[in-house]
């Protein structure tokens, strides 16, 4: 029954298929997608307890085109990350779409995306996780344009273009390291091993293209810029592409190719961790100061995920293991963080109308459980204990400091200076600002949408009072791999 | 008897466009033509099948022991791309049963079916034929027929084009049998294996004479296959060809020349000898820019068949890439692009012209929103597109990561950077399409649901054709395991 | 230099090829194009030719009686070149058709100014 591993990534793409062109009217269509990503769920909890080391040939055309899927634990976590997020992002985008006509194709391509992402965590080598890859940017990119206006059509093109360039990148490093080793394999600790004392600057060259190539959908500085641009999407795709799907298969990708191809020995040997290091720091500074500028708030989100992308890539050019634990961690936390925040501006936009910064006064009157969930994960996202993103951020210091690099913590200590100063202020806009006199009808959003914004905004509170058996997961691969 | 299915194959086509000519009726005409190429096609799947079992099936005809006699030499990959080209010869044939009528004045409808069978002769004889002398004319009748499909539609640019690419095409066939009286005065040999026995070991004797062959043979043939800058006149002539003729001329017609091409490069002389020249590195780099600027010129146009015709510039800039490396394995990927790009480049062309004429126009900005008009027709353009990307498995991958492979092996790792660019080039000439097709609330709106759907008949042969592209990117191992010789 | 005069025949064809392909290229006017096409064929046809004559031996006609074989000169050259002219004739025939075309549409024969002109207008 290996045939199982594939089941969670065909189910959503054939119902998406047939939500896509069987045209179902509202409710019926809305049961396939609930009943679509829960039975999911269920499927990836399946693999995750039952499935062990198994592996699932797709296709094998040769040795290069060998297309497998081998779930461990690392793609089990971020599976459970997709697809548990993949329900909240149902249940709230089904209010916030409302009725419209052509939704079915909207919903079509959000159930491929969710397979596709599944694909990446599932992959068992790199050409398979390079097929999803590029898949997921054709499957996502209808959703980025799902508005047809003028700006999304051209955002759209932004991140295509952006998304293929990152693609050829990673396809030349993918042909470079092919040649040398014949493997592709995700293997702890590296295929490469001790070939890499034969050519090493043709490694520093393949780590650079792959880490730069995989870097765009991470939204790596300097290639960040189509993720801004892209919160033309309606707020769950960008929730989606934010927290889960996008960059974080970027992230999920570069950390397989950092320490599962390439492995972490080879990449301190050729010495290429200096130069991302640089990258790196320059993205978690670069996107919390940008982020301070915005007026707009779905844009000031987009910059506050640059900076956080660039906490979790930290893990991915310092090699400790402490460190390691902490970037993980903070790929997790901060999905469900930064969902919960795209959540609550969407129910705002939604139901008010109100998109900047200055419009929202006092709004925490009016709206004051989602202003709460605002409230509590933007307390995350800074790193106030208890809260979860104490817990990564602080694992991510010690790896910093382990590796005797005093840079890093004072770096990380200013730019959660700077997420306080453009997330405090929302807050405060919200329920301090604007006439405190004026008596204001509580409006809350419909149940569809504030029960997942309460329940992930629950979530994270309870991951931060209890990080410990996850703390423990993820140190059981890193002493694997360390 | 196996033996004679080549023969048989031309001598069937040739026979029968004699026989059409004989009726008035269209509809008889019809089902000769498609009847002939349909008994082609099943000989030659039977003519693979018995060659893939064996090293060479070799032919003579009019004397055996081939000193005088026509030779014909089928290994492998001949087998192979007969099978392919009468595949798509006769989907393309299907496909024109219903839609030349649009295009093509009432009185010459006959013509093209008889001028088709002659064109898919000669193409198989030049692929078959082991004697030089015997290519040249088979290349002669194949350019004398395609100039004949274009100008079918006797419109002023159509003839105009047509013009242009007869004298192109006659200035490289006379430069071919310029090289070819080089040839026979320095060996006495017209037969190719001959050539080769006498030339390997004497070719340092005459190095210059070997250079001046060599030069003949590419610039000759490179212009017949539109390599890179001796392709002006393909443009002209494969956007204004009807359809169907468009499909037959990029997908087949310019391959037979670069395979002619290959034939002279590697079996006449070998791999060893034509590395030792400059021409391999100049092959070389006509590829590069080919690739480069065919896809540049692409961008650059706004007519949707132009732009697919610059698109198979850009195409062939691939195959003749993959002879100028230079070895074993450059050629199998040549070979197998060869028939990746025939099946793609067809179905690309038989769905521009269904825009074509459904929209009334050749424009690509006039086919915005053509998504939700004809979906399933953009569908299989968009599998198309994503094969001349770069999508995996899909042949246009496969190609380009066999040829980086290659690169390495060679030694030339900034080649690569080329094959990247020309397929990052692809996206921005293709995606639009697909995207303005498909999306964009100004793009869709006032267009009504599948309202100028096409009878499933008619796209019926497109979908072979998509289907056949996905068969050989699916077995592209075996295949290229098969070119490997 | 004594190469060019001894293979006179080959140097005569070549320059002739020349000739010819200079026509072909330089030549504006269309006519001119394919009496350069001709010149440039009979170039080939000559230097083929050149190649299976030798001096002071007969055509492979047996006269009378048979003179052994060493006394005629190669027939397959000619033969070829028979096939040549007639590929040549059928070309040529093809492309004057083809111009006569040309001139009843664009009223010139001057194939820089025709490619000048914009396609089909009208259509």
């Amino acid at each position: 029954m290996n045939f199982a591993v594939l089941l969670p990534i065909l189910i959503p793409i054939i119902s998406g298929f047939i939500v896509g062109l069987s045209k179902p009217a509202y409710n019926r269509r809305n049961t396939i997608v609930i009943s679509t990503t829960i039975i999911n769920l269920f499927l990836v909890v399946y693999i995750v307890l039952f499935k062990t080391n198994t592996l699932f040939h797709m296709v094998k055309i040769n040795e290069l085109l060998n297309l497998y899927l081998m779930p461990d634990n690392i793609g089990k976590t971020f599976a459970i990350l997709v697809s548990a997020l993949w329900i909240f992002t149902t249940f709230y985008s089904i209010d916030y779409m409302g009725k419209g006509d052509g939704l079915n194709k909207f919903f079509m391509f959000y159930l491929i995306t969710e397979g596709v992402t599944l694909g990446i965590a599932f992959s068992g080598n790199l050409i398979t996780l390079y097929l999803f890859y590029e898949l997921l940017t054709l499957s996502t990119f209808p959703l980025v344009i799902e508005k047809g206006s003028e700006e999304a059509l051209r955002a759209g093109k932004k991140y295509l273009i952006y998304s293929f360039f990152g693609a050829t990148m990673v396809l030349f490093g993918i042909i470079l390291l092919f040649s040398q080793t014949q493997n592709l394999s995700f293997v702890p600790g590296g295929v490469v091993g001790i070939l890499v004392y034969d050519n090493k600057n043709l490694y520093l060259m393949v780590y650079l293209l792959l880490f730069l190539g995989f870097g765009v959908k991470a939204a790596l500085v300097p290639f960040h810029s189509w993720l801004p641009s892209a919160m033309v999407a309606p707020t769950p795709v960008s929730a989606l592409l934010h927290a889960v799907a996008v960059v974080k298969s970027g992230i999920f990708a570069l950390g397989r190719m950092t320490y599962f191809v390439l492995g972490w020995r080879v990449i301190d040997f050729t010495g290429g961790n200096r130069y991302t290091l640089i990258l790196v720091l320059l993205t978690i500074l670069m996107g919390s100061f940008l982020a301070i500028h915005q007026e707009n708030l779905k844009r000031r989100l987009a910059y506050s995920t640059i900076s956080q992308l660039g906490y979790v890539m930290l893990a991915l050019v310092i090699f400790e293991d402490s460190a390691y634990v902490g970037g993980f961690l903070h790929m997790l936390f901060h999905a469900t963080v930064k969902i919960t925040l795209f959540f609550c501006v969407g129910a705002i936009m939604h139901y008010e109308k109100k998109t900047e910064l200055s419009e929202i006064a006092g709004i925490g009157k009016r709206m004051p459980k989602t202003m709460i969930s605002f409230s509590v994960a933007s307390f995350c996202l800074i790193g106030i204990p208890p809260t979860n993103g104490f817990v990564s951020k602080w694992f991510l210091a010690i790896g910093g400091l382990d590796q005797g690099n005093y840079l890093i913590p004072i770096i990380l200590l200013l730019s959660a200076f700077f997420t306080a100063a453009y997330l405090i202020p929302v807050i405060s806009t919200a329920f301090f600002k604007g006439d405190p006199s004026k008596e204001v009808e509580v409006s809350e959003p419909k149940n569809f949408m504030l029960v997942p914004i309460i329940l992930l905004a629950a979530i994270n509170i309870i991951l931060g009072f209890f990080p410990n058996w996850l703390i423990n997961t993820i140190q059981a691969t890193a002493n694997k791999l360390f | 008897m196996t033996n004679y299915i080549p023969i048989i194959n031309i001598l069937i086509l040739i026979l029968f466009s004699f026989v059409m000519m004989l009726f008035k009726d269209k509809k008889k005409i019809k089902y000769i033509s498609i009847g002939s190429n349909l008994v082609v096609f099943l000989l030659s799947i039977f003519l693979m099948v018995y060659s893939i079992s064996r090293e060479v099936i070799t032919l003579s005809i009019g004397n055996p022991n081939n000193l005088l006699g026509i030779e014909f030499y089928i290994g492998k990959s001949e087998s192979v791309v007969t099978l392919v080209f009468t595949f798509v010869m006769l989907m393309i044939l299907w496909f024109s049963n219903f839609a030349l009528e649009k295009e093509v004045p009432e009185n010459r409808i006959s013509f093209f079916y008889v001028l088709i069978n002659i064109l898919l002769a000669s193409l198989l004889g030049v692929i078959y034929s082991n004697d030089l002398f015997n290519s040249y004319v088979f290349i002669e009748v194949s350019t004398l027929s395609a100039c004949g499909i274009i100008i079918l539609k006797d419109k002023k640019e159509n003839i105009k084009a047509t013009v242009k690419y007869l004298i192109m095409s006659t200035i490289g066939s006379g430069l071919v049998l310029m090289a070819i009286a080089y040839i026979y005065s320095i060996t006495g040999h017209l037969n190719i294996s001959l050539i080769h026995e006498t030339i390997v070991g004497n070719y340092q004797y005459h190095e210059n004479a070997v250079l001046i062959i060599l030069g003949l043979f590419t610039i000759g043939l490179g212009i017949k296959s539109a390599v890179f800058p001796l392709h002006s006149w393909l443009p002209d002539a494969h956007s204004s060809a009807p359809t169907p003729a468009s499909a037959a001329l990029s997908a087949l017609v310019i391959k037979v020349y670069v395979f002619m091409l290959m034939k002279v490069l590697f079996r006449m002389f070998n791999y060893e000898i034509v590395n030792s020249f400059i021409i391999m590195d100049i092959i070389l780099l006509l590829g590069s820019m080919g690739m480069i600027f065919g896809s540049i010129m692409a961008i650059m146009q706004k007519e949707l068949k132009r732009m697919v015709a610059y698109s198979s510039v850009a195409q062939m800039g691939y195959i003749v890439f993959g002879i100028g490396l230079g070895t074993v394995t450059g050629t199998a990927i040549a070979i197998y692009h060869i028939i990746g790009h025939a099946v793609t480049k067809s179905s690309l062309f038989l769905i521009s012209g269904l825009f074509i004429e459904k929209t009334g126009s050749k424009k690509i900005e006039d086919l915005k929103g053509i998504g939700r008009e004809m979906p399933l027709t953009l569908g299989l353009f968009t599998l198309g597109a994503f094969s001349m990307v770069g999508i995996p498995i899909l042949p246009g991958f496969i190609s380009k990561w066999y040829l980086s492979l290659t690169c390495i092996e060679v030694g030339r790792v900034p080649l690569i950077l080329i094959i990247l660019a020309s397929s990052l080039l692809n996206v921005l000439y293709y995606f639009p399409i697909v995207i303005n097709g498909y999306f964009g609330n100004d793009n869709l709106d006032g267009k009504v649901y599948n309202s100028k759907k096409v009878e499933f008949i008619r796209i019926l042969p497109i979908v072979l054709l998509v289907l056949a592209m996905m068969i050989i990117g699916g077995i592209s191992f075996n295949l290229i395991e098969l070119f490997n010789i | 230099m004594d190469v060019f005069i001894t293979n006179y025949y080959e140097t005569g064809a070549v320059i002739l090829f020349g000739i010819g392909f200079a026509t072909l290229m330089l030549h504006r006017n269309l006519i001119k194009k394919i009496i350069g096409l001709n010149i440039m064929d009979t170039a080939v046809f000559l230097f083929f030719i050149a190649k299976g004559y030798i001096f002071g031996k007969d055509a492979p006609i047996i006269v009378d009686k048979f003179k052994g074989v060493d006394s005629y000169v190669n027939p397959v050259p000619s033969a070829l070149m028979l096939t040549g002219i007639v590929v040549a004739v059928t070309t040529t025939a093809f492309a004057l058709a083809l111009t006569i075309k040309l001139y009843q549409h664009y009223g010139t024969v001057d194939l820089e100014d025709i490619l000048k002109m914009r396609g089909d207008q009208n259509d």
